[in-house]
């Protein structure tokens, strides 16, 4: 019989049967017309003819289990027999079932996150090849770390050329856009500027049209040319292939679109969905000869037969002889201590990675480790069962089951519940990941991650799947399965023991996982709390913040006629505190440099921020000496007044009073002075973590920057009204941004809070795994124990006795799963110490914190299970034996 | 199954000898011609050929077709195969050894 027709037999058993029964009925009728033709009646011959053939009903069953491919059949039995078996437990079987289908789910979108984050190559063609240009600094903010300027790409270009394919593509950033169809209404679009030569180095076709090329990048503002990613033509274009011609306005400059690129490829930047790709050529003039300007990821495919290791060699004396070079102009603000590094960009390069690949890998760790409690706990659940089906085994081996049968059963039973945990988990992960993306996400940096189930996703399910029923399935199958007939008879505590320290075991390992869980969520936590209670030198609450922009280039004299209008309106509004304007809010991620000669003609480095009179105050930051800016303070008078901070009076005065002193700077190639009129206390920008940095404020001149309104109102409300003002001031202002400066503070935070917030979830969650386990491991051995229980207790034993007899060796497992949790815990512990803020992963307060938690929680767990072993009521069980 | 006196154990090789005499029949023929032979082999049940059948068609020592008998009845017919006639000439050798040994043996005790 071919295989294919065993399959057919096993999936439509009645066809067999017939054909069994067919062959039967043909014996024993022609027997009894053998028989009738010796002369018996048709009646007596068939019966006669029938009990010579013997019992049709076993011989056709025997007959059937030759046919059939036995193991298949015997699969589909035991997966019924499970089935059931689940279901007689139901409320066990659906506890266990979430149990690991939160921890599988927990793994699957961990899973899609790093694989769509980290593992996942770029769609483009021999990614294996790309590199990009990294700078290893001693600046602990890594954020613009790998942003260069576009003079450095142009010498890159020309000194590493042969070696390596050299191309560019900006930071992406939000742009106000309008689309062919829009009315003029504006919308944000993710660009990217790239440079002419980037989507042909890349491999990237386009889907239709063309993508942009060398000759679109020639000539500074002459290109008005663009290309959308397929995603964005799909989504807001309507796949329509006649946009192409159609124009598009990105920042009040018409673009015409003159392709789509193929789909699939969205960026470079795994995390970042590009909308529009604009030429490098478009991107503001000023900068194309600014050489500290940085604002461009510089890319490279290596020729070949380069290797990394050669070619960033020559890059590096490259970037040497650029940082030395004095005819590329730099007014000296070159990065101290920088040193330039090639790295793969096989899978992209991408800022959300760089911020997101080790919180993204601890807490991996920890659902991995939350997995391997949830598979210790259904290991005693199975343990716990099996025990109590002893009997059925030891029966089924004496009718001669196999030790291969009896171990098929019990694991197809862990695969029943597994297949139901894993259909669970898919549904969770589903859930899960768009949680945590949306989590990752702010208003200024949408992140966006290609995490659709795919094969990957679901081949990492399926070996999750196999991985777990064979870790929590093996150990109890193969107790179940040594069940050899003799138990039958002999049925007391005999077998039991071996049972009990497997569980122990368990028991031993999930305290470990958990403690390991704990002792990171706690350090995670506590680094974060520690974060919130940061003292940023200035009170980010109630402060909206509306970014205001104006179409015209505006003289300063009427610039700064606007900027007081605007306040004065702003301030009165009603419920408004104070108002003030700055070149952009606390936090927002941009910063200026300031190079400036002290009175005794030292260099001094400082950042440098526009701002309004009442800034100071607005933003709650206490002036320490001299005063706030005034109306009357004007950026165009020499000396300019200015503010400095406490960072920089310490940095460079030493103590020395600093107001009415003169710094100097050059500006336009001219001597410019300083006068400091004001000295206000240090507050953080960019970074809670950071330290705080010397600050110069200079009066600002152009309306377009960040209106700060400290006010109780909603932001909404005050949006809306500031909308109204500002055609009153003048016709070109527009509002393009609200947002609030806590949210501005929490986005430099996502990562902690991501870390805190999952962490603490899962380190619960394994807590109350653990204690599940620790439950159930002690109320077995109470009620295996009843008889011998009643019977010291009949004897007189106190209760402390009872309690160290059934909980010894439980306490003694738990014990050992500490002391291995907290070396494990120690030991992780270094992975996330980089992550930490003013913590320290190694000390009393880190060790006591998960020790107690546990210890409270295992209280909590043995608490009902040894209360009911005293209060066994001795006559009660013995009765029952 | 579990019965193994030596007779009902030689069933298999019996009824491979006859469909390589007389060619394909069906399993009421076998059994008519076991019984000219030997009235013990199928003593207790006649139907006990059936699963003996069925395990040499598994093991593709015999194929099985259906087929319409004079009286117009549907009988599944066995017919023996080249690996089926290999197997017989094997067993039918280690049938004999295994009785020319057992003699031996009962003769020197």
């Amino acid at each position: 019989m071919s295989r294919w027709s065993r399959f057919v037999n096993v999936l439509r058993p009645g066809r067999l049967q017939d054909e069994l029964d067919d062959e039967q009925r043909f014996h024993i009728e022609a027997r009894a017309d053998e028989l009738e033709a010796e002369g018996l009646s048709r009646a007596d011959a068939l019966a006669r003819a029938s009990r010579q053939f013997g019992n049709r009903l076993i011989l056709r069953e025997t007959s059937r289990d030759v046919k059939l491919l036995p193991w298949l059949e015997s699969i589909w039995r035991d997966l019924r027999l499970g089935a059931r078996m689940l279901r007689k437990d139901a409320g066990v079987s659906a506890a266990a079932a979430i149990s690991l289908a939160l921890a599988i789910g927990a793994c699957v979108a961990a899973f899609s996150l790093i694989d769509a984050l980290i593992l996942r190559e770029l769609p483009v063609r021999d990614p294996a090849r790309l590199v990009y240009l990294s700078r290893a600094s001693n600046n602990r903010d890594l954020r613009f770390s790998a942003l260069y300027s576009y003079p450095l790409l142009n010498w890159m270009r020309q000194h590493v050329s042969p070696h390596m394919e050299v191309f560019s593509m900006s930071h992406q950033s939000l742009r106000q856009a309008i689309l062919p169809d829009a009315g003029g209404v504006e919308e944000k679009l993710l660009t990217q500027f790239v440079s002419g030569n980037a989507f042909d180095v890349l491999g990237v076709m386009p889907a239709i049209g063309r993508m942009l090329q060398p000759s679109d990048d020639v000539t500074p503002g002459a290109h008005q040319v663009a290309v959308v990613s397929h995603a964005f033509w799909a989504r807001r274009l309507g796949a329509d292939p006649n946009v192409l011609g159609a124009w598009i306005q990105v920042e009040q400059r018409p673009y015409q679109i003159v392709g789509v690129a193929e789909p699939g490829f969205s960026g470079a930047q795994p995390g970042v969905l590009t909308d529009v790709w604009l030429p490098n050529m478009m991107f503001n003039r000023e900068s194309l000869e600014a050489p500290n300007w940085n604002w461009l990821q510089v890319w490279g495919r290596l020729a070949s037969g380069e290797t990394l290791q050669t070619v960033q060699a020559i890059a590096q004396t490259a970037f040497a002889n650029f940082e030395d070079d004095e005819s590329v102009g730099k007014d000296g603000a070159r990065a101290a201590g920088s040193r330039l590094e090639l790295r793969s960009a096989a899978s992209g390069y991408s800022q959300v990675r760089q911020e997101f690949q080790r919180p993204l890998l601890t807490l991996a760790a920890i659902v991995g480790l939350v997995l391997l409690i949830a598979c210790s706990n259904v290991a005693n659940l199975l343990l716990a069962r099996g025990a109590a089906r002893t009997r059925e085994m030891a029966l089924r081996a004496s009718i001669g089951a196999g030790r291969g049968r009896l171990l098929q059963q019990v694991l197809i039973e862990s695969a029943v519940l597994t297949l139901t945990a894993t259909a669970l988990a898919l549904v969770i992960s589903r859930t899960a990941v768009p949680f945590i993306v949306r989590m990752l996400t702010t208003n200024e940096n949408p992140v966006y991650l290609d995490t659709r189930i795919d094969w990957r996703v679901l081949g990492f399910v399926s070996l999750v799947g196999c991985f777990t029923t064979v870790l929590f399935g093996i150990v109890p199958a193969l107790r179940a399965s040594a069940a050899g007939p003799g138990e039958v008879v002999a049925l007391g505590d005999r077998g039991h023991t071996a049972k009990a320290g497997v569980a122990r075991s368990l028991v031993a390992a999930q305290v470990a996982f958990s403690l390991m869980i704990l002792f990171v969520a706690a350090l995670l936590m506590r680094s974060f709390d520690r974060l919130m209670a940061v003292d940023l030198g200035f009170r980010p609450e109630h402060v909206t913040l509306l970014t205001v922009e104006t179409r015209d280039r505006l003289e300063p004299e009427k610039g700064r006629e606007m900027v007081r209008q605007l306040l004065d309106r702003m301030e009165s509004l009603p419920a408004v505190e104070s108002a003030s304007l700055s070149g952009w809010a606390l936090f927002r991620g941009y910063s200026n440099g300031n190079n400036v000669a002290l009175p005794d003609g030292r260099r001094a480095q400082t950042f440098r921020l526009d701002v309004s009179p009442q800034f100071f105050r607005t933003m709650r930051i206490a002036v320490l000496d001299g005063r706030e800016f005034e109306a009357t303070d004007s950026n165009a008078t020499n000396p300019m007044p200015v503010i400095v901070n406490d960072m920089f009076v310490r940095t460079y005065f030493h103590g020395e009073r600093a107001v009415g002193q003169r710094l100097t700077t050059t500006r336009g190639g001219q001597a410019f002075a300083y006068q400091i009129v004001g000295v206000v206390a240090g507050a953080h920008d960019g970074s809670v973590r950071g330290e705080m940095n010397p600050f110069l404020f200079t009066p600002i001149s152009d309306p377009a920057g960040t209106i700060q309104i400290r006010s109780p109102v909603d932001p909404k409300t005050l949006a809306d009204r500031v909308r109204q003002e500002l055609p009153r001031i003048h016709p070109s202002l527009r509002l393009v941004d609200v947002t609030l400066q806590t949210s501005l503070v929490g986005n430099t935070l996502l990562r902690e809070r991501l870390l805190a917030v999952l962490s603490g979830f899962f380190a619960a969650l394994g807590l109350v795994l653990a204690a599940v386990g620790l439950y159930g491991v002690l109320s077995y051995a109470v009620i295996r124990r009843t008889r011998e229980i009643g019977i010291r207790l009949a004897l007189g034993a106190q209760a402390g006795a009872v309690v160290r007899a059934v909980a010894g060796r439980v306490v003694l497992a738990v014990m050992v799963g500490g002391v291995l949790g907290l070396a494990g815990g120690l030991y992780f512990a270094r992975f996330v110490e980089t992550l930490l803020f003013e913590i320290q992963a190694v000390s009393l307060l880190s060790i006591a914190l998960p020790l107690f938690s546990l210890l409270i929680v295992a209280a909590v767990a043995t608490w009902a299970p040894l209360r009911r072993a005293i209060r066994v009521d001795p006559a009660e069980a013995l009765r029952n034996e | 199954m579990a019965r193994s006196d030596a007779l009902q154990g030689s069933l298999p090789m019996l009824i491979l000898k006859i469909l390589a005499r007389r060619g394909a029949m069906h399993g009421y023929a076998i059994t008519t011609q076991i019984e000219t032979f030997s009235s013990e082999v199928l003593r207790v049940e006649e139907g006990s050929l059936y699963p003996a059948l069925h395990r040499l068609e598994e093991s593709r020592l015999v194929k099985a077709r259906w087929a319409v008998t004079t009286k117009n009845r549907r009988a599944r017919v066995y017919e023996i195969t080249a690996a089926g006639r290999r197997h017989l000439e094997a067993e039918e050798k280690r049938w004999r050894k295994v009785t020319l040994a057992v003699g031996q043996l009962l003769q020197r005790i």
